[in-house]
């Protein structure tokens, strides 16, 4: 990032890199002695990268990934990678709304068990009456309006089940289209795998030799991927083989001033140590 | 058995999760879907997997089969009959035709 022609090399010794983070990322103006810039979106590298602080969790495959989409390369992977991003974008299964479906014919069928035990418990007591010769005019009328409500919600259970029924077969077409939108996303996250190691790999020389360049310990061994030191160096090389949209937000006490630290890193810095 | 399936790859990453941490709960798992004990501490596990994950997680209940209570002997004998009797590569439509055994689309009709 430039302004004018000049590289962004900013000290703030005493800001917060977490703060400087949200900053670059939000869609205001990062501040800083000297004025405002509008900064473009941040990118991948960004994303993984920032701020460069002790402590922080490198892949280093994946950043030099993002190191390598920051300058434009593409992976062979790209044109079956954007068809199975197109496929996936037109499948889209309906929401349906089993959970309704099986409590209405739950609760139906409690309703239903609750009214049946009631009707027996009637008709009981209509036959005890009538065995001990006693009025059984009033039990019987229980009797019947009980029945009538049982025979009501048998009807509503029975429609209840027929409309689970219903549901769990829309369910199992748009599991169909679930179960398809999985194989894609699994057959994109494989791609987008391959990819990153061709990506990581093409880089990999240039990668081995920022390592050598930026301070701090670390070697990167002859296979992609194959690093061993601080994470911080890795992330520093992969700032410097990679053409950063936004700057590096370094807290890791590498450098002894931000213009230094844009030198070796060839990218825009803002550095954040007192 | 509560019988659960995954059809997402966050529901399938919780699945795992929830496999290695309840293994004594776990029956059994077969890659993104798993049978579960059939007790509330199982039953928990599969709603609450479907509450992160709603329509991305279907459980069923499972019970064993039980041939001698459950199927009719015409569909244990042909069973018996295909596998003991039949070529290898003989579909069972013709192996029926013109013997006392079912034929499948008359089986496919009948529920068990």
């Amino acid at each position: 990032m430039n302004v004018g022609d000049e590289r962004v090399a900013v000290d703030l010794p005493d800001a917060d890199p977490a703060a400087v983070v949200d900053a670059v990322e939000g869609e205001d103006e990062v501040p800083w002695s000297g004025g405002r810039i509008d900064l473009p979106e941040p990118g991948p590298l960004h994303d993984r990268l920032n701020p460069v602080e002790p402590g922080l969790s490198v892949s280093v495959r994946s950043a030099l990934a993002a190191a390598a989409r920051s300058r434009g390369l593409e992976a062979p992977q790209d044109d079956e990678i954007r068809r199975v991003e197109a496929e996936l974008s037109g499948v889209d299964p309906e929401p349906v709304d089993a959970e309704r479906a099986r409590r209405r014919a739950a609760e139906a069928g409690d309703r239903e068990a609750e009214l049946s035990e009631r009707v027996a418990e009637l008709r009981g007591r209509v036959r005890a009456r009538e065995a001990a010769g006693l009025d059984a005019g009033d039990a019987r009328e229980r009797l019947s309006a009980a029945a009538g409500d049982l025979a009501e919600t048998r009807t509503e259970r029975l429609a209840a089940e027929q409309l689970l029924d219903r549901t769990r077969e829309r369910a199992r077409c748009q599991r169909d289209l679930r179960e398809r939108r999985l194989r894609l996303e699994d057959r994109l996250g494989n791609l987008e795998r391959e990819a990153r190691a061709h990506l990581a790999a093409v880089l990999w020389d240039e990668f081995r030799d920022a390592v050598a360049a930026v301070p701090g310990d670390g070697r990167a061994g002859a296979n992609p991927g194959s690093f061993e030191g601080d994470p911080v160096t890795a992330a520093l090389a992969v700032f410097r083989v990679g053409d950063p949209e936004v700057p590096a937000v370094l807290a890791c006490g590498r450098f002894s001033d931000a213009e230094t630290a844009a030198e070796v890193l060839d990218a825009p810095v803002i550095r954040v140590e007192g | 058995m509560l019988l659960v399936v995954t059809y997402s790859r966050t529901a399938r990453q919780t699945l795992r999760n929830v496999c290695s941490a309840h293994g004594d709960t776990v029956v059994r798992r077969f890659g993104r879907a798993a049978l579960f004990e059939a007790t509330e501490f199982g039953a928990f596990l599969a709603l609450r997997m479907r509450e992160r994950h709603g329509e991305d997680v279907q459980v069923e209940r499972t019970e064993p089969l039980n041939e001698y209570r459950d199927t009719p002997e015409s569909v244990r004998e042909a069973a018996r009959a295909y596998e003991e009797e039949a070529h290898d590569n003989t579909p069972y439509a013709k192996f029926a035709s013109g013997t006392d055994h079912p034929d499948p689309d008359s089986m496919r009709a009948e529920s068990i």
